[in-house]
């Protein structure tokens, strides 16, 4: 019996840990990206994959009860949330952006691939 | 958790005191991009990371401490957070539509077609087309901006 409480301890910690290491992921994207559209991308990750991780951990540990449920509730709440405030936050984004020409970088179609316009040295975005 | 089994006990406390600490190390870090973020996008990015952050301490502190109930906070915060990053982006859509109308303006200001986007085959990166406005074509027009607030 003891060894088995010592496979849940295992399995729980292993889960809980990626997720912790899937939001140190999410906090150098952010403090690396420049851009807020590209930052959001990473604080994405966190708000699904992270916390998904660290509650199933949390749920392994817990075992079969009630507790269990309302912790997998927290994820389908995210699942649906997610999504919902990044949308509201771009279009923020896109809508109060006085200086569009600074913050995306245009781009040519050439056979089939989008490159960099000849003549015009690439931006630092 | 770990009744009765010597050294489990202690490896769930070193687990879950660990993994406290290392969140609201976590926390400071989104705090001061909060901070230094150079728009209101970043900084409520940075809150809404903060939320889901404080969410998964609170779902270890209910484990921790064995109180079931502190899981029905967590789910409260969760729906909290949302409302908070809904209303916020709405209240600075808002005050931004004032500001433009208070200067007469446009709402969207738009963008002269650049020079090199004329030619053809050129997309934006944003996947609208070229030579007619750029971004500002995807976006919403005062009117209807007015009517959607």
């Amino acid at each position: 019996m003891a060894v088995l409480e010592w496979i849940r301890f295992l399995a729980g910690a292993a889960l809980l840990v990626m997720g912790l290491g899937i939001f140190v992921i999410e906090m150098i994207g952010v403090f690396r990206f420049r851009y807020v559209l590209n930052r959001m991308h990473a604080a994405a990750m966190g708000d699904t994959l992270g916390i998904g991780c660290c509650m199933l951990g949390l749920i392994v540990i817990c075992g079969w009860n009630f507790t269990s449920l309302k912790l997998f509730l927290v994820i389908l709440f995210l699942w649906l949330s997610s999504p919902t405030s990044s949308h509201l936050i771009a279009r923020l984004e896109v809508t109060t952006d006085e200086e569009p020409e600074k913050h995306y970088r245009r781009m040519v179609m050439r056979d089939g691939h989008a490159v960099e316009p000849e003549g015009e040295k690439p931006q630092n975005l | 958790m770990g009744n009765n089994i010597p050294g489990l006990e202690q490896a769930y406390h070193f687990l879950f005191v660990g993994a406290l600490v290392f969140l609201a190390a976590m926390v400071i870090l989104c705090l001061i991009r909060a901070i230094i973020g150079p728009r209101i996008a970043d900084r409520v990015v940075a809150v809404n990371m903060m939320g889901t952050m404080v969410m998964v301490i609170i779902a270890i502190l209910a484990l921790f401490l064995k109180e079931g109930y502190l899981v029905d906070i967590c789910l409260i915060y969760a729906m909290i957070s949302f409302l908070a990053v809904i209303i916020l982006t709405k209240v600075y859509m808002g005050v931004y539509a004032e500001c433009m109308q208070h200067k007469g303006g446009r709402i969207l200001r738009a963008v002269p077609p650049k020079s090199e986007s004329a030619q053809p085959g050129a997309v934006g990166i944003e996947g609208t087309e070229p030579g007619a406005g750029g971004i500002a074509d995807i976006l919403p027009d005062k009117k209807q901006c007015g009517e959607e607030m």
